[in-house]
């Protein structure tokens, strides 16, 4: 039997984890799960632990790129098959990790679970300037991928064992860094496809990034990406 | 200048060189700093012993102002230097992550090696 894992980077989600472990080892038993706390600084690692899961718990913050990196590491060192990316606040449906696992069994090395992809439109409401940012993102990714790609920033995906090996040392640490993995990924020869998803409202909070600091991060994602191609190639180079 | 003015820079200048040695000798600057800085104090000394040099060189790159190529030079020195401090962050920070994560996976190893010692393992 093929071994997989769910990777669930969280920082500070002790309201939220212990519902959603819950949920995976009831609803899809045969996949393992590794927590990895982010530096959390409440009872996210302790939650976690008497659900009777893996915690890896990081010394502090680094970011969901490097909580994912170390993930992605884990996983590569015992020996997974595939994995995934899950969700520690709720979102995510563990139901639609079989939909992303047949993807991955038919060869494909990364797959999005999009939210737009059947042809929904965004239900929540989004401001001007995140309109407008996600408008160029869109228009970029594209341009950079060739290829179309509904949910860029859907944090909902499932990986192969060469992608995993990949991420393992290149995994982008910025702001947005699914943005970044995606045409990191595809900029590499790796197969990537999206399949749509439901996703359920967050269960607490909105996005609550105010826009001067959003203009700057897109301004950030967007010199990233169009330097990502040359700059990753060589840091692999360098590390292997 | 005026020899008052020249005077004081020669003060103004020594113990910047007699510091920056110092730092080198006691092994607090790296040794690729140490040449960097080292090469920075004879400039400033040099300069304020013989202030005829930084007006022949701007006489011969056709700087009308003298001090202005002073300003130059400083500021184009900074800036490199300000970059390859920038370099320098990013590759420390790099590789503080990597060992954070290295540090992660391995506390999991040994968490997951003590509690096999005290009851049988649970999984696999």
């Amino acid at each position: 039997m093929t071994r997989t894992i769910v990777i669930i980077p969280a920082y500070n989600e002790e309201a939220s984890l212990p519902d959603v472990l819950k949920e995976l080892h009831a609803r899809v038993p045969e996949h393992d799960v590794v927590v990895i706390s982010d530096g959390s600084t409440d009872r996210t690692a302790a939650v976690s632990r008497a659900a009777g899961v893996a915690v890896v718990e990081l010394p502090y913050n680094l970011g969901i790129g490097g909580a994912l990196r170390t993930g992605f590491q884990y996983a590569v060192r015992h020996d997974y098959e595939f994995a995934f990316q899950f969700d520690a606040d709720g979102q995510h449906d563990p139901d639609m990790l079989e939909p992303l696992l047949d993807r991955l069994r038919d060869g494909v090395d990364m797959v999005v679970g999009s939210r737009f992809a059947s042809g929904g439109a965004p239900t929540y409401q989004v401001g001007r300037v995140r309109r407008l940012g996600m408008k160029i993102l869109q228009w970029l990714v594209d341009h950079l991928t060739h290829q179309r790609f509904t949910d860029t920033s859907s944090g909902f995906r499932g990986f192969s064992r060469r992608m995993l090996e990949f991420f393992a040392q290149t995994y982008p640490v910025e702001y947005m860094d699914s943005v970044e993995a995606l045409v990191l990924a595809c900029n590499h020869g790796f197969v990537v496809d999206e399949i749509p998803v439901n996703m359920r409202g967050r269960t607490g909070g909105a996005p609550s990034t105010r826009s001067i600091k959003l203009v700057y991060y897109y301004v950030r994602l967007v010199v990233v990406l169009l330097t990502s191609v040359r700059r990753r190639s060589h840091q692999v180079m360098e590390e292997s | 200048m005026s020899t008052r003015a020249h005077v004081a820079v020669i003060v103004l200048a020594i113990p910047v060189f007699v510091f920056i040695l110092r730092m080198v000798r006691q092994r607090k600057l790296r040794a690729k700093y140490s040449v960097l800085w080292l090469s920075v104090g004879v400039a400033l000394v040099v300069l304020a012993a013989a202030p005829g040099l930084l007006t022949w060189l701007a006489d011969r790159l056709g700087v009308y102002y003298v001090p202005s190529l002073l300003f130059v030079g400083g500021i184009g020195f900074l800036l490199l230097l300000s970059l390859h401090f920038s370099w320098e962050l990013s590759r420390l920070e790099d590789r503080t992550r990597a060992l954070a994560e290295e540090n992660a996976l391995l506390r999991y190893e040994v968490e997951r090696l003590e509690s096999r010692d005290d009851s049988p393992a649970d999984e696999v």
